[in-house]
């Protein structure tokens, strides 16, 4: 047996004084990574940028029976949801069932890191994407068809910071349910097309079937694109989706921190 | 540590664990002294890595107490977590974070100089690598940087060498030798016995949750382990005259003659005397061989007891 109990050799004096905590490190470690992730920068950044240039220019710039504004600013204003929906549905549960997968979550919790740090890291990168790709967004909108006025700020800030956190929870949510990096993006992607070909990014309530009309307003991602939509656009408040998002984020969030401590 | 009888740094006692129907870990006791290195070996599912999870405060124990550095490692987790360094089985980084980030990420306010420990650990040209570029071996190695990290007091291995090729897993050993040279202590979990019985102080046995037997490695290897043999060709003269001679060696317990070869059996003490027996004789045979028993002997005759059947001469 040896006579002494640790190894001295290379230490370095204590930097407690200005030492970042625990949870300062993770988010920080978890935002640089974020941005190297290919799915983050393909499918939230780059897929709602192009689908929204390609659907945008696809019904003309006149209002009619189908489009009650500018078409092309009717999928402006909607794509910002796109974004969440991407960011919510398929982004986060990829990368939190990849790292349980892979142990990444054992590491942290066994290395102290406290209880719902990882939980905070994943909030703070998810409303990340979604602000960075949302920006994106409408930065290549304004120049090929402009960004529509806003009619109600405050509320569609409000939508867009509710709906973003909302989906972001249900993200958490799904990434620690699902078995494996593969299951989440098969279950992702099957929550996040029927999502947004119906209820956002797709062809307008118009021109679908009562049934499927009827449908289409009842998925969360449609309910929270009208909450921002519709007060963006000047064709209603929002108000009743707001809340029922906020609802819906609320309960999502609760389960998604006792899931996530770790 | 200034004290004579210092405490241990784990204390288990009567630790249960039982998933569904099956128990996993059944009234184990084990301590872990300062500055040891301690193995804890047997098959798979013996056991070992729920007894380490228990004492990381990753499972919860369904009776029994752990101690770790005298903390409750479930209701004292924050702060005990800080103080145990571990590489836990199947445990990653994510692929495309590298080796400084990961430094970063995992150093507390007692961290120590990261680029010193991959200097020492053979990866300091490694230091902007991403993880998922490493080989194996690269990557166990950090996970013994990220462990030793924080100057834990307790440093807990388990399977460090898992899935390995033959070189990674030398290098990791070596790197596991430097710790026990540097006086930490480790409980290495490990099912590679050769190299618990060349890292360890002492060994605990484990069989489905139990604890078979404890000891330094060659207490085992001398309560389990078979006799040790010396083989050779029958040496020129009366033939029956050199087996009684040699049965009556010291340490030797058999002698057993095949065709034109003799395997004495006997403890290690056996060796030597047969060996100056030949040399008397004024001719060792170049077809000598010995085999002595090692720790995985030992292990194998714990976990599968049997009666040998010899032709004593």
């Amino acid at each position: 047996m040896n006579s002494t109990t640790a190894v001295h050799t290379g230490t370095r004096p204590d930097t407690a004084g200005r030492h970042r905590s625990a949870t300062r490190r993770l988010v920080a470690s978890e935002l640089r990574l974020f941005g190297r992730d290919p799915l983050t920068l393909t499918f939230v950044l780059a897929f709602p940028i192009v689908s929204m240039l390609v659907i945008g220019g696809s019904f003309g710039t006149t209002p009619d029976e189908v489009f009650p504004v500018n078409p092309a600013h009717w999928y402006v204003a909607s794509y910002f949801t796109v974004v969440i929906g991407a960011t919510g549905l398929v982004m986060l549960p990829v990368h939190i069932a990849s790292y349980r997968e892979r142990g990444v979550l054992r590491r942290l919790t066994a290395s102290g890191f406290p209880r719902w740090s990882f939980a905070l890291a994943q909030l703070v990168i998810g409303l990340a994407a979604v602000t960075v790709s949302g920006a994106a967004l409408l930065s290549v909108a304004a120049p090929v068809y402009g960004v529509p006025h806003v009619d109600h700020v405050a509320r569609v800030v409000l939508g867009m910071a509710v709906g973003a956190a909302t989906f972001v929870s249900l993200g958490v949510l799904l990434g620690t349910v699902m078995p494996s990096a593969r299951a989440a993006q098969a279950v992702g992607l099957l929550l996040f097309f029927p999502s947004f070909l119906l209820g956002v990014g797709g062809p307008p309530p118009a021109v679908m079937s009562p049934a499927l009309r009827e449908l289409a307003g009842k998925l969360p991602l449609a309910v929270a694109n009208d909450a921002i939509r519709e007060p963006w656009l000047g064709i209603g408040t929002g108000t009743g989706q707001l809340l029922a998002t906020a609802v819906l984020g609320m309960a999502a969030a609760g389960l998604a921190a006792r899931r996530t401590s770790l | 540590m200034t004290s004579s009888t210092p405490e241990p740094v784990v204390r288990v006692r009567g630790l249960t664990k039982t998933y569904g129907d099956r128990v996993v870990v059944d009234a184990l006791d084990l301590d872990v002294r300062p500055g040891e290195v301690l193995g804890l070996i047997g098959a798979n599912g013996a056991g070992k890595t729920t007894t380490v999870e228990c004492l990381q405060g990753l499972r919860r124990p369904d009776t029994g107490t752990i101690r770790v550095l005298g903390m409750d490692p479930l209701r004292d987790a924050a702060r005990l977590r800080g103080l145990v360094g571990s590489q836990l089985q199947d445990s990653g980084l994510p692929e495309r974070m590298r080796v400084h980030e990961a430094l970063s990420l995992f150093s507390g306010p007692r961290a120590r100089d990261g680029d010193r420990l991959l200097e020492r650990f053979g990866l300091a040209g490694r230091r902007g690598s991403a993880f998922g570029g490493m080989s194996g071996g690269e990557r166990q190695r950090l996970f013994l940087v990220l462990a030793l990290l924080n100057q834990p007091r307790l440093v807990i291995l388990d399977e460090l060498t898992q899935g390995l090729d033959p070189a990674a897993r030398r290098e990791v050993w070596a790197a596991v030798a430097q710790l026990r040279n540097a006086g930490t202590t480790v409980l290495l979990v490990t099912h590679e016995l050769d190299q618990a019985e060349l890292l360890c102080d002492r060994v605990v046995a484990m069989r489905a949750g139990r604890v078979l037997d404890r000891g330094t490695p060659a207490e085992l290897v001398a309560r389990h382990a078979a006799n040790a043999t010396v083989q050779f060709g029958l040496p020129p003269g009366p033939t029956a005259e050199s087996l009684a001679a040699l049965h009556a060696l010291p340490g030797v317990h058999d002698v057993v003659r095949s065709g034109d070869r003799v395997t004495v059996h006997g403890d290690r003490t056996a060796i030597a005397h047969t060996g100056a027996w030949l040399v008397t004789r004024g001719r060792v045979p170049a077809d000598l061989r010995v085999d002595v028993p090692d720790l995985e002997e030992a292990l194998l005759a714990l976990l599968e007891p049997r009666t040998d059947v010899r032709e004593v001469a």
